[in-house]
């Protein structure tokens, strides 16, 4: 599903944001990626989503090598993935249904489609009876909620969330982190970028520890960051 | 881009010219000013043309004999003229005729000259004798007016040649003038455009960005500023179009009385659907690469 073959990435300004980088996340998975802001964890999934290209290696993606991906692939290679940011992303003039279904208007679904689709995405995420409610009218957790609706509703195989619970409480939090691993357990790959510690050590699922460009750990069943006892896994 | 998506785009270009409006109206202005410009040149040169046209029609050209010509002078001259063989026909138009025309003349004008008699103590003695002369090819003008001029007793020699010159001459100098001030005034329009596009784009910036995340390509995204601009041309595109037909419907009964005799002005009829279609090409270009110019670099997500 997701591949990293020695990949080094480094910005025209010199910093190197990651460095051998090996790591391989196979079709119904769920895995953690965990580390500090700096980490290179945001270069990681940057690279995952093509919005930049690594230096050096190959970022395997769907069966898409990004390295020599074509601009004009890459809105394909996004719809074979929902993305869920730690700012939920919504649009705030249109209802929750239509931030739903805006995801399949823009890759151009059939209407017929569409009205089915919606209403099963937002039935998934237990939201259908806001279908007609505005983002501000809904709390921050219900938002997201939404976004994870607007990602899954084109039925991806990989699903990426970059610090879905980093703006909300821990009660809400929780309920996205379960939500996640409910999708999981429809089959679909799921990534999540964290660092939030409870809900980490909590889930007891693979965790990519990441520092200073490095993976300092690979652990399955891992823990966040219990350095004393750690063991490492280089894959 | 599918067809069942062109309601969407349709749609979002409407919103965002009218979120937009004030910048929406200043492109709007600025295009019809430069396409207003643009057809009242083209419409002087149109004009030009159909005279050119008219003058090539009718290669005549008068021959005027010096006053004090005797009757065996004129004589000479009116021999050469009829044994020149470039020459298909001529008239003879004898003192008293141009004295009576002269005449008939000042008598239309009378009222306007306060009502004397200007002509009273005059004859026909002081007019000169003049010839309208044929030429079979209006290629030759230029060599049997030379030839013509040359003769004893000719004073002078008109000819449509003239005129033809005189009007190319304007005609070119209003197509430099013309194109280096609607050349201007598109390159302005161009920019305000692509600067009205850019505030929409930069409001709609946070959806251009989850549009790019969700796998919107590139041209879906692109599609409904294209159109706002294109939108934005077609709007100053009728504006202009409907000004100038207006102006020049109201202006051409009174120039053409202005010139009569001179310059015929051409009655509009197929010449405004070419009009139409210069109008519509030039405003959709123009809305079309103000667009895509601005939103060019918002697109790199």
């Amino acid at each position: 599903m997701v591949e990293f073959i020695d990949v080094m990435k480094k910005y025209p300004n010199g910093t190197v944001a990651l460095k051998g980088i090996n790591l391989k996340i196979n079709k119904g998975d769920f895995a953690f990626i965990v580390g500090t802001s700096g980490s290179g964890k945001s270069t990681l999934l940057k690279l995952l989503m093509k919005e930049e290209t690594a230096t050096e290696g190959e970022v395997i993606v769907n069966g898409y090598r990004l390295s020599s991906l074509q601009p004009k692939q890459v809105p394909y290679l996004r719809r074979g993935m929902g993305m869920v940011f730690q700012d939920f992303r919504l649009l705030p003039n249109k209802t929750v249904y239509e931030n739903v279904a805006f995801a399949m208007e823009i890759t151009e679904c059939l209407p017929r489609e569409i009205r089915r689709q919606v209403p099963m995405s937002l039935a998934l995420v237990g939201l259908s009876r806001k279908a007609n409610a505005y983002p501000h009218q809904l709390s921050g957790g219900e938002q997201q909620r939404v976004a994870i609706a607007r990602s899954l509703v084109n039925n991806p195989a990989l699903l990426i969330a970059d610090e879905p619970t980093g703006n909300l409480d821990p009660e809400n939090s929780w309920e996205i982190v379960k939500l996640l691993s409910e999708v999981n357990q429809r089959g679909t790959t799921v990534i999540v970028a964290t660092h939030e510690k409870s809900i980490v050590d909590a889930m007891k699922k693979r965790v990519i520890a990441i520092d200073k460009g490095r993976i300092m750990r690979d652990q399955q069943k891992g823990l966040y960051g219990d350095e004393d006892t750690e063991f490492k896994i280089y894959s | 881009m599918k067809i069942r998506s062109l309601r969407y785009i349709l749609k979002e270009s409407f919103v965002n010219a009218y979120r937009n409006r004030l910048m929406s109206l200043a492109s709007i202005s600025i295009i019809s000013a430069a396409l207003i410009l643009f057809g009242v040149f083209y419409l002087i040169l149109i004009n030009l043309n159909h005279n050119l046209d008219l003058l090539y029609d009718k290669p005549q050209m008068q021959v005027y004999c010096l006053p004090e010509l005797t009757d065996e002078q004129v004589e000479a001259v009116k021999t050469e003229i009829a044994n020149n063989e470039d020459i298909e026909s001529y008239k003879e138009i004898s003192k008293k005729e141009a004295f009576d025309q002269l005449k008939e003349y000042l008598e239309d004008e009378k009222k306007d000259l306060g009502g004397a008699n200007i002509l009273e103590g005059y004859d026909e003695s002081m007019m000169f004798v003049s010839f309208t002369v044929k030429v079979k090819d209006p290629q030759n003008s230029n060599k049997v007016a030379k030839t013509l001029e040359a003769l004893a007793g000719v004073d002078n020699v008109k000819y449509s040649q003239q005129t033809i010159d005189m009007i190319l001459k304007v005609s070119n100098w209003v197509k430099i003038v013309s194109f280096v001030l609607i050349g201007l005034l598109l390159v302005i329009s161009l920019f305000i455009i692509a600067n009205t596009i850019k505030l929409t784009v930069f409001a709609r910036r946070k959806e251009i960005n989850i549009m790019k995340y969700i796998g919107a390509t590139d041209w879906f995204i692109r599609w409904p500023f294209v159109f706002e601009g294109i939108l934005i041309g077609l709007l100053g595109a009728t504006i202009a179009f409907v000004l100038v037909a207006y102006i020049y419907s109201f202006a051409q009964p009174r120039l053409a009385e202005e010139f009569s005799g001179g310059l015929e002005m051409v009655q509009f009829g197929s010449e405004w659907g070419t009009l139409v279609l210069i109008y519509l090409g030039i405003s959709a270009v123009i809305g079309a690469s103000g667009s895509i110019m601005s939103i060019r670099k918002h697109l790199h997500v």
